[in-house]
């Protein structure tokens, strides 16, 4: 038999045990729209009475009532390690689709106004030039013109420039960004092991852990792996950035701006070893813009500017101006001769200098007019341009697609993950509701054992009074 | 959408919003499209439609200008064709004294003396004709620099260059015709046989003169058949000109269909999406709003 008042101590450990329900309920509610909060549920275990066999050890065979075993943090480790996957992809996608999103932006084609049409604008003016060679005003207006077109090149590699060194201190912010994760991930793991130890519950550290963690998978598309004693490490690229409390640091080294970059490319990599770290998510997106997509357009449009120097100059050097000068250079480019998209300026300044006659001393046009007609030749300026838009619009169109898709991905796996370790207010009502009831009913036994224990110790014995 | 054991707040309303941002952003692009008037704003949303409308606008930039050229080679043939009738008008008039003068066997000196000077007038009238001049440059100078083709003794300055004018895509088309093309060389030479001609009344030598007649016969042919092959060309860059805008027709409505939006279609997906988008809008306000809270008392 149990002691006469071991009913009481059960129903009081029913108590207990309903009001923790009740306050993890009243905590999931109150938590309901953090980010990164995972629902916590309590876990109840029935105590065991005494089963062995004591000269003092009376038991009833029943138990001894309830008690809080502990309170779980419910969520997938396995959801988590996808979300981080599919949230890095999603972050390098989307960071590439943005960078070709402002390369187009740059060259806004198709437009009536854009270089395209300034080429244009340029061969009709050799056109009126073919037309009316004893016209100045003819002549000036396509020098006129010859100068929107170069400073429009010049201003579209000024363009790549600038968005390359945007880009680049970027990236240099983000490295401080992920050194400072790294070093609160392992202060994290440095609390979260030791309180373990100690038995002290870590739920809202874990979650604030996490949220740091899948920052980092965003930013530079890290992983991670949890060890038996709590603490997780952290990998960038395969090496380890958070070893459980200790870090690494990397840092950006590498050209300064984009002309310098063909011949110092840019490198990130970890500060103890030096070995290049390959990145991931919206870094591992910018690193690829700085050293792949910048310098592809860049490389282009130095292409556009030199075959149209050459193309003209070569046509132009043949011909006799108005002034009778012959072999002179329509376009101009650096002082050693190489003509690129940055350094493309007109070499001529007065009208009576721009070559119209094969002969000279006439008013020929032949010089002028083989000059118009180089907007339609094969392999031209205009169709090198044109082919690099083309490449720009598919490149784009592609980033654009993957992006689109990698982010229904992602929505999808955080739509899993939220199915784990989300609240649900229904759910939380009804457990609210069945703590409730809980301890009413806990109560309740308590009354009922009072009551039987007033009418054994008041009413007993009163026979005949 | 996949079916999830669990559902929660958080999940479906993050799930709701992507949905109806996707629905706005879609929204978004057919507004942006009706609004700018074009399907293609920038290379990424059709990466060949874009390289077709460059091309294409190149193509409208260049028939533009063919249209242009055939118009100043319009004008330049007009002048010659101009030109060159008044003269052989002027041409017959010579002829006619010349016969005259070559019938007229008694004929006093002083009447021979004024046709010479007649002669001599039209002589200088046909040089300053042939001096005509469009945009400033001497239509029968070839490409000369200078301002005239004859000089006043009726001796050729211009050069042999010829002018064309691009007309269509490869196609050049001469607008010009040099002195020596028009009036003859050497001694068929209009001027020099005109000259010959009032010399020879002058002196009354008529055997000379009759010889000088026929020279000026063919120096007469030579002037109708150029004429004529201007003629040709006048008719032949006219068509170009009527080609070209026949073409530029085209190419613009070539590249309104790739660029330009299908309006019908257009506002026709524009009104399905809102529908759409409203009717998501209600869906998401009576599945959020409700749960069990308000049903507890």
């Amino acid at each position: 038999m149990g002691s006469t008042f071991g009913g009481i101590n059960t129903a009081l450990s029913a108590l207990w045990a309903q009001r923790r329900g009740l306050d993890v309920t009243g905590e999931n509610i109150a938590n309901v729209n953090t980010e990164g909060y995972s629902r916590q549920r309590v876990q109840m275990q029935q105590n065991l009475s005494s089963v062995k066999a004591r000269s003092y050890a009376t038991t009833d065979g029943i138990g001894e009532g309830v008690r809080v075993s502990g309170v779980e943090r419910m969520r997938s480790e396995f959801l988590e390690n996808r979300a981080r996957t599919e949230h890095g992809q999603s972050a390098y996608l989307q960071s590439q689709a943005g960078s070709l999103g402002a390369i187009e932006d740059m060259f806004s084609e198709p437009s009536d106004t854009a270089l395209q049409s300034q080429l244009h604008d340029m061969w009709d003016g050799w056109n009126d030039v073919a037309n009316n060679p004893q016209v100045p005003a003819a002549r000036s207006a396509v020098l006129q013109q010859a100068g929107t077109v170069t400073d429009t090149l010049n201003n579209a590699h000024n363009h790549l420039s600038d968005e390359w060194t945007a880009n680049r201190t970027q990236l240099s912010a983000y490295v401080d960004e992920i050194n400072s994760a790294a070093d609160k991930i392992a202060q994290y793991n440095d609390t979260i092991v030791q309180a373990t130890a100690a038995g002290r519950p870590t739920n809202e550290l874990q979650d604030q852990r996490d949220t740091q963690i899948m920052k980092l998978a965003e930013l530079a598309g890290a992983t991670a792996t949890e060890r038996d004693n709590g603490a997780i490490d952290v990998f960038i690229g395969n090496s380890q950035l958070v070893s459980q409390f200790q870090t690494r640091t990397m840092s950006l080294s590498g050209a300064q701006d984009l002309d310098a970059q063909a011949g110092n490319p840019l490198v990130m990599s970890w500060d103890d070893t030096g070995t290049p770290i390959t990145l991931g998510g919206t870094m591992g997106g910018i690193a690829d813009t700085l050293s792949t997509m910048i310098p592809k357009y860049s490389t282009a449009l130095d292409k556009v500017a030199e075959q149209l120097a050459t193309q003209v100059n070569t046509v132009h050097k043949a011909g006799f101006s108005a002034d009778g000068s012959t072999n002179l250079d329509f376009f101009s480019g650096l002082p050693d001769g190489t003509i690129t998209a940055a350094s493309i300026k007109v070499a001529i300044t007065d009208p009576d200098q721009v070559a119209t006659s094969s002969t000279t001393g006439t008013l020929n046009n032949s010089v002028a007019d083989t000059m118009a007609d180089m907007a339609s030749v094969y392999g031209g300026a205009d169709q090198t341009y044109q082919s690099m838009i083309g490449q720009l619009g598919v490149d784009a169109q592609a980033a654009n697609r993957r992006a689109q898709i990698q982010a229904n991905v992602t929505d999808q796996v955080d739509a899993a993950r939220s199915s784990e370790s989300g609240v649900n207010l229904d759910q939380e009502m009804t457990n609210l509701l069945t703590y409730q009831r809980g301890y009413e009913a806990a109560s309740r036994v308590l009354t009922t054992i009072d009551s039987m224990l007033d009418q054994l110790i008041n009413r007993t014995g009163m026979v005949g009074r | 959408m996949t079916s999830f054991s669990r559902v929660t707040e958080t999940g479906s309303r993050t799930r709701v919003l992507s949905n109806l941002q996707r629905a706005l952003g879609r929204g978004q692009q057919l507004q942006d499209q009706l609004s700018s008037g074009k399907q293609i704003r920038r290379p990424s949303d059709s990466p060949s439609g874009t390289v077709t409308a460059l091309q294409l606008r190149g193509e409208l930039r260049a028939t533009q200008q063919y249209a242009r050229n055939a118009d100043d080679g319009e004008g330049w043939l007009g002048v010659i064709q101009d030109t060159m009738s008044g003269m052989s008008s002027q041409m017959n008039k010579a002829r006619d004294l010349t016969v005259q003068a070559l019938n007229g066997g008694d004929a006093t000196s002083q009447s021979d003396e004024a046709l010479a000077v007649e002669i001599d007038n039209i002589r200088a009238s046909l040089i300053e004709s042939a001096n005509t001049r469009y945009m400033n440059r001497p239509v029968f100078g070839g490409t000369t620099a200078g301002s005239t083709a004859y000089d006043a003794a009726g001796t050729y300055v211009g050069d042999n260059g010829t002018t064309s004018r691009t007309v269509g895509s490869n196609t050049k088309l001469r607008v010009d015709t040099t002195g020596p093309e028009a009036f003859g060389t050497g001694n068929n030479q209009l001027f020099a046989v005109l000259k010959d001609i009032s010399d020879k009344i002058r002196s009354g030598d008529k055997d000379g003169l009759n010889q000088s007649l026929n020279n000026l016969d063919s120096a007469g042919d030579l002037m109708k058949s150029a004429l004529s092959d201007v003629g040709a060309r006048y008719n032949r860059i006219t068509q170009m000109k009527d080609s070209a805008q026949d073409r530029l027709l085209t190419v613009t409505s070539q590249l309104s269909d790739i660029e330009d939006v299908d309006l019908p279609k257009t506002i026709m997906e524009l009104q399905v999406q809102q529908t759409s988008y409203q009717a998501a809008l209600a869906a998401s306000a009576k599945v959020i709003q409700p749960s069990l809270i308000d049903f507890l008392r």
